[in-house]
């Protein structure tokens, strides 16, 4: 199947900085897909290229197979929800929905029709006659995004459209996006630095840093499996752990870690034997116990700090090789563990090798 | 008494802002009074009123043909100065332009150079272009006097529009000069109606510009002036009440709906 959406071999520079590199991207129709960074990682800037604000230096982006660089934003079929929603004040709200019909040249009725259609799928089938300064953020996001999906681009552009509203709100909306999303069978182009956002809505997510894609794939893949230190920093939390290969059979590589062999799953690296490498460890997937365990990886350590969050626990583990991991474990399993003395470890397929 | 003491300060600016008030409007209400009297020459006491003087007023030939040369005068100012003015606004607005505050600075000039000299050198720069004086000149004085508070209004509004509404307006289809006309203008509205009000209300008032750039037909300011020379009258006090309470009328429409869009 075609991609709706490529991009090929895109650069962005404003002078001599980059702001997008070497950039190739495929997205399938149909699918919830999120750039996900820090700002200034460049997804922004990939959002606005593929609208039609800002000119690619180099490489060609298309719709549908066809090349849309050269074409200004009027002449694209994509629209975008802006990061403030950018509703026209001057306007009520079924008027500001039905604004890109108009330009379609769209019959009175069958705008009526479908603007009447969409203001009902978001239930704010009341508000037609209000003006924009009379509504909550949640309309107004709500309103926003009739309104762009009201022409019925190819794909529809989100430009960190949550990031204004309150925690619960923005909670409630991204369920509320998914939703929509999946009714309307509609491709999503979701930009967001909010990792949690990214994990809750995508089918895929492409994790930008420094103007260049790091990794691409499902949310939970990226979160069990990811490549480099970035991802696996930015999507969760993670203890780094550095070690020397000391010998590699399947997909498990065993290493050499403070005088300690722990094993790791290579993570679709092939690591030469030596070789000092990186492994990603989940806080969540380490086990505590009092006991030393039979047959499975224990380390010995002492807990050196504690805190509570609520749902679970964060500690810090000093081991007896010196270094420190940190340990989330859920209440139940926190109960069992009275006095500092601990042994750690994990599962090898827990433990990642990086690329870096 | 501590609380009367306590309150001195609030009653003493309560009381100035009266004295204020009472000084603005003595005067206006001095002349709407003896436009009433049914006398010939304006002094107290009053024996007995009439509305005669507002009778023979309306329907005096050249306060009609002067009232309505005016206002013509206004409306093609108008006109010229908000096209202009908004142009202007715009240019400043827009980023990467180059010379942008000497292109304010020189836009809002007028507004800061005396009314004589203005009208003087106005005058200079026709005769040396060989226009005639009369109604053309004019409306060139009033436009170039009316342009910069145009600009001022239109802009204070531009500052404040969001940037993405004509993103979104082209985002959503709008080609440039469409997402200008639905977008940009109803944002401007509230400016441009003020600012038009401004312009038709300078234009009509400006006496020092239309005197020196007048032509044969006098404008209103010009017939009153002509009127006060040959002598004051209640009649002349029955038409500046008239022009009083139509620009009054006027003013409060354009601050009410300013203050309408606003909300």
């Amino acid at each position: 199947m075609q991609p709706v959406v490529q991009f090929k071999n895109v650069n962005k520079f404003y002078g001599t900085q980059a702001a997008v590199e070497d950039l190739d991207l495929a997205i399938d129709a149909g699918q919830f897909v999120t750039l996900l960074g820090p700002s200034g990682c460049g997804k922004s800037t990939t959002l606005r290229m593929l609208g039609g604000f800002e000119d690619p230096t180099s490489g060609e982006i298309y719709l549908d197979g066809k090349p849309i660089s050269h074409l200004p934003p009027n002449r694209r079929n994509v629209n975008i929800v802006f990061q403030d929603y950018a509703l026209f004040p001057h306007l009520s709200v079924m008027r500001n929905i039905a604004f890109g019909l108009e330009l379609k040249g769209l019959a009175q009725d069958a705008i009526h029709r479908r603007v009447t259609e969409l203001l009902s799928l978001v239930s704010l089938a009341d508000y037609a006659e209000r003006m924009p300064a009379q509504l909550s953020g949640g309309q107004r996001q709500r309103v926003a995004l009739m309104r762009a999906l009201a022409p019925d681009p190819n794909v529809l552009l989100l430009d960190e459209p949550l990031s204004a509203l309150d925690a619960k709100l923005r909670q409630q909306m991204q369920i509320e996006l998914k939703s929509i999303q999946q009714k309307t069978g509609k491709t999503f182009l979701f930009v967001t630095h909010d990792q949690e956002e990214a994990l809750t809505m995508s089918d895929v997510i492409v994790v930008m840093n420094k103007g260049r894609i790091e990794q691409m794939g499902g949310p939970d893949e990226l979160y069990a499996r990811p490549r480099s230190r970035f991802v696996a920093d930015f999507i969760g939390r993670s203890n780094f752990i550095e070690g020397k290969v000391v010998s590699v059979s399947g997909n498990i590589a065993s290493l050499d870690w403070q005088g300690n062999i722990i094993h790791a799953d290579v993570n679709g690296t092939s690591p030469a034997t030596d070789k000092v490498v990186t492994v990603a460890l989940r806080p969540e997937a380490l086990y505590c116990l009092t006991e030393k365990p039979e047959g499975r990886l224990a380390l010995k350590g002492r807990i050196t700090g504690r805190v509570f969050k609520g749902a679970h626990t964060s500690l810090t583990v000093t081991l007896e090789n010196g270094t420190s991991l940190l340990v989330q474990l859920d209440p139940v399993a926190l109960s069992h563990i009275d006095g500092d003395d601990v042994w750690i470890g994990w599962r090898e397929r827990d433990a990642v090798l990086l690329a870096d | 008494m501590k609380t009367y003491f306590n309150d001195l300060p609030k009653t003493a600016l309560g009381a100035s802002y009266w004295l204020f008030a009472v000084y603005l409007v003595l005067p206006l209400s001095l002349m709407m009074v003896m436009s009433l009297k049914d006398a010939n020459f304006i002094a107290f006491p009053i024996n007995s009123w009439t509305l005669d003087w507002y009778a023979k007023v309306l329907q005096d030939r050249q306060f009609i043909n002067a009232s309505l040369y005016s206002i013509g005068i206004a409306l093609a100012t108008t006109v010229c100065a908000t096209i202009i003015g908004v142009w202007i606004a715009l240019l400043i607005s827009a980023e990467n332009i180059w010379g942008k505050a000497a292109i304010f600075a020189l836009a809002c000039l007028p507004a800061v150079v005396p009314g004589l000299i203005n009208a003087i050198s106005m005058r200079i720069f026709i005769r040396a272009l060989d226009i005639p004086t009369g109604t053309f000149a004019i409306v060139l004085a009033h436009t170039v006097h009316a342009v910069p508070f145009v600009v001022i209004m239109v802009l204070t509004r531009l500052r404040s529009m969001p940037a993405n509404l004509v993103d979104a307006a082209r985002d959503l289809g709008a080609d440039p000069f469409i997402a200008f006309l639905r977008v940009t203008i109803p944002y401007l509205m509230p400016a441009l109606i003020g600012g038009m009000i401004f312009c038709v209300l300078t234009s009509i008032d400006d006496f020092v510009r239309t005197f020196f750039l007048g032509g044969y037909q006098p404008t209103l300011p010009m017939l009153i002036f002509a009127k006060v020379q040959g002598g004051m009258s209640p009649e002349i006090n029955a038409m500046a009440t008239i022009v009083l309470i139509v620009t009054t009328i006027v003013g409060l429409y354009a601050e009410y709906f300013t203050r309408r869009s606003r909300s």
